[in-house]
Order: structure tokens, then sequence, then C-alpha cells
């Protein structure tokens, strides 16, 4: 008898996971409920944002703080636009018609966001940022850095959004090497701090160490020419017909102070 | 026992341990850190009369669920089956001195684990940082100091 009391509990416990693991009716549930714990979230981060006034207080007067952060805000801009035409000169120099790399970011269609210190499942790579659907973003849009693809949304409440990255293990992205258009997909390896590793490439292509790998742009649902990650690991395991390839993100994650969601469809 | 409402200490402890499970720290010690909300559980589970223990630990569960953006209903069952530990040894913890609770706690917190992980694994595959099989030990060795803390917070 004593046993069957958390019976139920745990049978409830186990329907929700199924739902939620394979289909995905608890989504509108989960994300009216996030909104709910939004003021955890607003205490939790309250240190860091004491901190980021502190530090602007620090500067001799405003317009010099607007100034610099505007300043900031467009070199971010700019440097993320400049890996696509490093990307083309590349593509350039091989003279490759057949691929087409030649996305370009609509005008106004990327929102800066801040990194909240809010901490996410210790089994996932995820990490929430200041913008929510208030701000247009919504789950499935693209999350870049300065270097490289920083992940994707996954879920957006009101005022935040989870954003989960490309070093999580579900997480998959087209991607071709930059020297020589060989393409592949990544996946995420949560067992490595920060890794990736790129699967279904034949064991006789042609990867070296220090080729840099950027998305293919293959599914449309991320951008072509976005840096992911440099190969730091190639072996062919004996009586496999795939390389192993490992990345390591151009991305620092750790780093990461602001990121641009593309809110413009792709 | 506990002189406030078993509910009021409930609500106090979930908000504490909420707020810690949610601080960001490098990634190291965020995967060998204690499951907060566990511990806290523990010791109103230990310190407290009440009934609708299970209830309690699924929305508890859930709650963690939604502020880390796990499977849905992870936490939960996971947090049910260190109940289910937690409650057998209830009458011998209350007495035991603080090495043995630590052992209590490192069982508890290892049954967590295990259940949390066996879930991740049929959901989204065997594959998470290792660091975070720490998290039972430091869980224990924390229990005193958190013991401490919220012998002085239900007072």
């Amino acid at each position: 008898m004593r046993l069957l009391k958390p019976l139920l509990p745990a049978l409830i416990s186990i329907i929700l996971i199924v739902l939620d693991a394979r289909f995905s009716t608890l989504d509108n549930l989960k994300r009216n409920s996030t909104t709910l714990l939004s003021p955890i979230y607003f205490v939790v981060d309250l240190p860091g944002q004491m901190m980021n006034w502190v530090s602007d207080k620090g500067s001799d007067t405003e317009q010099l703080i607007s100034e610099n952060e505007q300043l900031t805000n467009e070199l971010f801009e700019l440097k993320a636009k400049l890996q696509i035409y490093n990307n083309l000169a590349l593509e350039n120099q091989k003279i490759s018609r057949l691929i087409d790399a030649s996305y370009t970011l609509p005008a106004n269609a990327v929102k800066l966001a801040r990194i909240k210190s809010i901490a996410q499942s210790r089994l996932k790579r995820q990490m929430v940022i200041n913008k929510g659907s208030n701000d247009n973003i919504l789950a499935s849009q693209i999350v870049l850095g300065a270097n490289g693809v920083v992940g994707q949304i996954i879920q957006s409440t009101p005022f935040y959004a989870t954003v989960q990255l490309t070093t999580d293990p579900t997480q998959h992205i087209p991607v071709k090497n930059v020297r020589n258009g060989a393409r592949g997909i990544t996946k995420g390896l949560a067992a490595n701090k920060s890794g990736m590793k790129v699967e279904f490439m034949p064991s006789d292509a042609d990867v070296k160490l220090g080729d840099i790998f950027v998305t293919s742009g293959i599914g449309q649902s991320y951008p072509a020419g976005y840096p992911v990650g440099e190969v730091v690991e190639v072996s062919t395991p004996h009586d496999e017909a795939f390389l192993l390839i490992r990345l390591q993100p151009l991305e620092d994650m750790n780093e990461l102070e602001f990121v641009l969601v593309v809110s413009e469809p792709l | 026992m506990i002189r406030q409402r078993p509910q009021i200490l409930l609500f106090k402890l979930t908000l504490i341990s909420a707020l810690l499970s949610a601080v960001s720290l490098p990634d190291i010690v965020q995967s060998a850190a204690p499951f907060w909300i566990l511990i806290f559980f523990t010791y109103w589970l230990i310190y407290a009369e009440t009934k609708a223990v299970y209830t309690f630990a699924l929305l508890l569960g859930l709650l963690l669920d939604l502020l880390h953006g796990n499977v849905f209903g992870q936490n939960a069952l996971a947090l049910i089956a260190s109940t289910v530990f937690i409650l057998n040894v209830k009458k011998s913890f209350y007495v035991s001195n603080l090495s043995t609770q630590q052992v209590y706690v490192f069982v508890a917190s290892l049954i967590y684990l295990l259940i949390t992980i066996c879930v991740h694994w049929i959901t989204q595959g065997f594959d998470f940082s290792y660091l975070i099989f720490l998290a039972p030990l430091t869980g224990a060795i924390l229990w005193p100091i958190v013991h401490f803390l919220l012998a002085k917070l239900k007072r």
C-alpha cells in the first residue's frame, strides 16, 4: 500500500515525459507556464543587471555611454555580416558555380540580444537571452555571434527566449567544408565541453586539421556561409564508412555577451 | 519538528532552491552542483509532518523542468523516486547523526541522478558531461551546511 501512493504521480510524470519527448502537445502549456516563472529569471539575473548598471554609471558622461553602446552594436552586426563576405571570397577563389552561398541578411532582419546569467539544464546546452516574443523572437529563429553560429531559439516567452546551442546533442546543422565544399551534418557533443562532430562524411573525403566548416544552407533552416567550427580531430574508425571528425566551435559560448537573432524568414 | 506551517516552509524552500538552481555557474561547477531542489525537499520531508508529499514532489519536479528547459516530467519522476527512498528511511534519518544523514542524501541524490540520466538517455541519447556523476557527492558534502542554514530558516 505504501508503494502504491507514489504510483499515480509517477505515472503522470511518465505520461508527461512521453507526451513532451515524442509529441509537441505540451508546447503551449510549457510556454505559458514558463512565462509565469519570468520573475524567478528576473531575480536571478538581478546581480548581473546591477553589475552592468554600475559599470555603465562608471563612465564620464551619458552621451559617451550611449555612443559607445551604439558603436559596439554596430561593430558586432558588421562583424557578423563580414563573415559572409569572407566566405564568398573563398568561394570565388575556387570559381565554384555550383555552390550557392550568396545569402545576405535582409535589412532590419537581426535583433541584438544580451545573454542572461540564468542556468539551464546540466544535461543540455542551452542559454537564455533578454528578448522574447514581445520583440518578435520566435522559436526556430537562428542565433549568431560575432564569430559564427551560436544556435537556434527553441522557446520564446514574452520577456525571455531559450537558445539551444550548436553544441547540444539534439542540434544538427547542415555544413560544408570551406576548402572543398564537402558536405556533412554536425551534431553536438555534450560529453565534450564545447565540441561537435561532423557526421555522414565518407571515409575518402578530403578533410584536414584546421579546415573550417560553414553552414551549407541546405534545408533552409540555417543561412549559408556562417562559420560553425574548426576541425581539431580527423580519423577513420576501423570498418566504418564515415570519417570521425571533431569540430571546435569558432564562437566561444562561455565568453558571449551579446548575440544576434535573425528574426526575418530566410 | 517544524514550528511554522509545512506549506509555508515548503514555499520558502522551493523559492530558495529554484533561485539557487537558476544561478549561472561555470560549466564544471554547474555540472557537479548538488540537486538543490532534492536536498531542500529532503529537509522538508524529514522535518515536516504533512500529507500529499508525492503530489508536492510532482509539482516541484515539474517546476524545475520548466525552469531548466528539461523534458517535462523528467525531474518530477526523479524527485518522486527519491522521495520514496527518503520516506522509507525517514525515522532513521531523523535520529541519525550528520554523517549518516550524508549517506542517505548521497543515495537519494544517486537515485535522482540515475532516473534523470535514464530519461535523458531514452529521450535524447547517452550524451552528457560525466561531471554530473559528482552531483550526489557534492550534495552529501554540502548537506551539513544546508541543514544548519535551513534549521535557522524554519524557526
